[in-house]
């Protein structure tokens, strides 16, 4: 009886001690604090450690692991994309975003903002040998580089300045060393970062513009923006954030007068600055779209000229040549059918410069998706080459011509009509593919989309607006692809009766 | 005109033509007959240079090919053999692309640069003679068998061949065509054409040839008149032949 009632209080113990261990393991990991950033070209944010590239670092991954430690929790990182932060958070990807986020007005109808922590400014950066551009002002005809949908980019707008929206300042920056852009306007932590790096690089008059950096909330989380603010206020009271921009090279003025009441421990009023909204027309985002389409156009049939010609050199080379032009032309096809499009297209555009071969991003494009598709076309060919029938060689040699005239006037026009309706074929997925010139900020349909959409939320409408132009655009091909399709069918038919009715 | 001495031409490790020896005189007609695969058609293809002699000679008057010329010296003389040889295909080989005139005024506008109108006024000539004047803007899918075949033999003739090969040129018609194939034939020969003719159809060279070859396993069995080889043939393969033929 004894032994019978201590086994079961062992047994309820260890039942308990089990249940105690389920039920505090995911307490524990929901007190983690996920926060949201991209830490692609994050630099100085957050972003790869180069020496550890399994690890992040940045002054805001710092400032987070300290805001962590004043809320009692672990920082955890969500890695994510700039440009989709704000709907991540609202899907519940992560609990909070600290990226550089600005509360402008457009975003906080969507989520709720803590206090700032941080004061940023906008710095210009030109190369060293410019001689004409000292302010913003003297930016007008000229391309600026920029971050998509930053405050940045929203002055740009405002003022007019023609610019060009890029995923991460890397890219900018280096754009502009190669000449493709004429000056990156970007927000001063991310300026000093890079340009203090970089030998043909400097900033251009003094920086300008204020505004805040704040932390991003689901809207309701208001238990959340209470810990989050008073966080802020700990470890800028302690001087912990002040450290940490220090080591940063961050500290300045600026963030001095945002810390300094609250250090002598004032409770200001809401610090503000007047950030312009991303405004939406859709009038001018239709605009933009076509003016987006047509350069869609220009690439694709540009692209299409250059597969079409290169194809075919190709497509002789590997049936006809000798053996090593055959070998060429084979690992030539196999490496550019192999290999995604969007790779090249950044090896392109990224890689080849340190060749010395910058090359604008319309140039690339156009020689990158031409490349790609020559692979593409000369296999089309090389399949209607060898379906003319070895006969109308004999016939052109017997009546006398050489082998280049029996190709040229006998043999290349009916293998053309055999490769026209896969070659149309071919066309339309070209059409789509030059969505792929996004990666290298080429201002095609694909890129207006993302960042329209991005600035204005508006991914449906935007979404359905643009799939009606790539469908513009692709149906009547695809509908000349058939028309072609079936006049070749009925013609063989028509043969096949005629060689019937013969036997 | 034309001589075959001793042709070889292997394949594979097989010889196709085991030593054919023959000769043609100007504005006469040569039937080659024999069963399938008796090299025939290959000899034929020999004559204009398709396929190369891996032993013996060709001698078209003063041209000469023989197997052991360098490649680019066979070619050369093999382009200029073409100029006096034309050829009408089993297949016949029409170009599919091209109209009817655009199949016959292709060669002389393009190899001997022969003026577009003075090519067209030749091919119309030439398609009367045939009988298909009316059918000149028509591509060649939409004629009947027998009319190919004419615009295949107008389109040799606009060459100006002094030579005329033809491959089996009744596999694919039917008797009345193979009739009207034939008086069209016999026009040429008065004309004064020299031609070769291809077939295992006796009946369609009486008349016709003037002299008939057998060939058998690649080998001449024996040749002579028309009218020795079907009459009194020495060799009993060639009696055979002509007796299951007829």
């Amino acid at each position: 009886m004894t032994e019978n009632h201590c086994s079961r209080v062992l047994l309820s113990s260890i039942l308990i001690t089990l249940v105690g261990l389920l039920l505090t393991t995911p307490a524990r990991a929901q007190q983690a604090l996920r926060w949201g950033a991209d830490p692609s070209g994050g630099a100085p944010y957050v972003f790869n450690d180069p020496n550890h590239p399994d690890q992040y670092i940045g002054y805001e991954k710092e400032m987070v692991d300290a805001l962590a430690a004043a809320m009692g929790r672990k920082a955890e990182f969500v890695p994510s994309d700039w440009e989709t932060l704000v709907s991540a958070l609202q899907r519940g990807s992560f609990d909070v975003i600290v990226n550089g986020l600005e509360p402008t007005a457009d975003r906080a109808r969507q989520i709720q903002f803590s206090k700032p922590y941080y004061i940023f400014q906008l710095a210009l950066t030109i190369r060293n040998d410019e001689r004409q551009i000292n302010s913003l002002a003297d930016c007008r005809n000229r391309t600026v580089g920029t971050l998509g949908n930053t405050a940045a980019s929203r002055l740009l707008q405002k003022e007019g300045v023609s610019f060009r929206g890029y995923a991460d300042p890397v890219a900018a920056y280096r754009d502009l060393e190669l000449k493709r852009i004429d000056a990156v306007l970007m927000d001063v932590p991310a300026e000093v970062f890079y340009v203090s790096k970089s030998a043909t690089l400097k900033r251009a008059g003094e920086p300008f513009f204020r505004g805040t950096y704040n932390i991003g909330m689901r809207k309701g989380d208001d238990a959340l923006k209470v810990q989050v603010d008073a966080a802020i206020d700990k470890i800028i009271r302690d001087g912990t954030l002040e450290q940490i921009l220090r080591k940063w090279n961050l500290w300045n003025d600026a963030q001095a007068e945002l810390q300094n009441p609250i250090r002598s421990g004032q409770q200001t009023g809401h610090l503000a600055y007047e950030i312009t909204s991303a405004s939406f027309n859709w009038r001018e985002a239709l605009w933009r779209l076509t003016r987006a389409a047509g350069v869609t156009v220009l690439i694709a049939f540009g692209s299409m000229f250059i597969a079409l010609t290169l194809g075919m050199p190709l497509a002789v080379g590997q049936w006809k040549g000798p053996s090593w032009l055959q070998w060429f032309c084979t690992v030539y096809v196999e490496f550019f059918r192999g290999t995604p499009v969007l790779v090249q297209l950044l090896f392109l555009y990224f890689g080849l410069p340190a060749i010395g071969l910058a090359m604008p991003s319309w140039l690339t494009a156009l020689v990158g998706l031409g490349l790609n598709y020559a692979a593409y076309e000369s296999q089309v060919y090389r399949a209607a080459l060898s379906a003319i029938p070895r006969g109308q060689w004999e016939a052109s040699y017997s009546l006398g011509m050489s082998p280049l005239l029996a190709f040229r006037r006998i043999i290349l026009p009916q293998a053309f009509r055999i490769a026209l309706p896969p070659m149309t074929n071919d066309f339309v997925s070209l059409f789509k593919d030059t969505s792929t010139a996004y990666a290298i900020s080429l201002w095609e349909l694909a890129t207006a989309y993302r960042e329209l959409a991005n600035a204005s939320g508006q991914f449906l409408l935007l979404g359905v607006a643009v799939s009606l132009y790539y469908l513009a655009m692709s149906l009547p091909m695809a509908h000349l692809a058939r028309r072609l399709e079936r006049r070749l069918q009925r013609s063989q038919a028509i043969e096949a009766v005629e060689s019937e009715q013969a036997a | 005109m034309i001589r075959a001495n001793e042709i070889i031409k292997q394949a594979n490790g097989t010889r196709i033509l085991r030593g054919v020896s023959f000769e043609v005189t100007p504005r006469t007609v040569l039937g080659i007959i024999g069963a399938s695969g008796s090299g025939k058609t290959t000899l034929l293809r020999c004559l204009n240079g398709l396929e190369r002699i891996d032993g013996g000679t060709i001698e078209f008057d003063d041209l000469h090919l023989e197997a052991k010329l360098s490649r680019t010296e066979y070619a050369r003389r093999v382009k200029e053999l073409r100029r006096r040889v034309g050829t009408v295909f089993q297949h016949l080989n029409l170009f599919p692309h091209l109209t009817v005139l655009g199949n016959i005024v292709e060669a002389p506008v393009h190899v001997s640069h022969a003026a577009r109108c003075e090519a067209e006024t030749e091919a119309y000539n030439l398609l009367e003679s045939v009988g298909l004047k009316h059918l000149a803007q028509r591509y060649p899918e939409s004629l009947s068998g027998g009319e190919q075949q004419r615009v295949a033999i107008a389109r040799a003739l606009a060459m100006h061949p002094q030579l005329l090969l033809f491959d089996e040129p009744t596999s694919a018609l039917d008797p009345k065509r193979t009739i009207s194939l034939r008086s069209l034939l016999l026009s040429f020969v008065e004309r004064g054409h020299t031609m070769v003719i291809v077939s295992h159809a006796i009946g369609f060279l009486i008349g016709l040839a003037d002299h008939l070859l057998y060939m058998e396993g690649g080998e001449v069995v024996e040749q002579g008149t028309t009218d020795r080889i079907l009459n009194s043939p020495s060799d009993p393969r060639t009696k055979d032949f002509v007796e299951q033929a007829e």
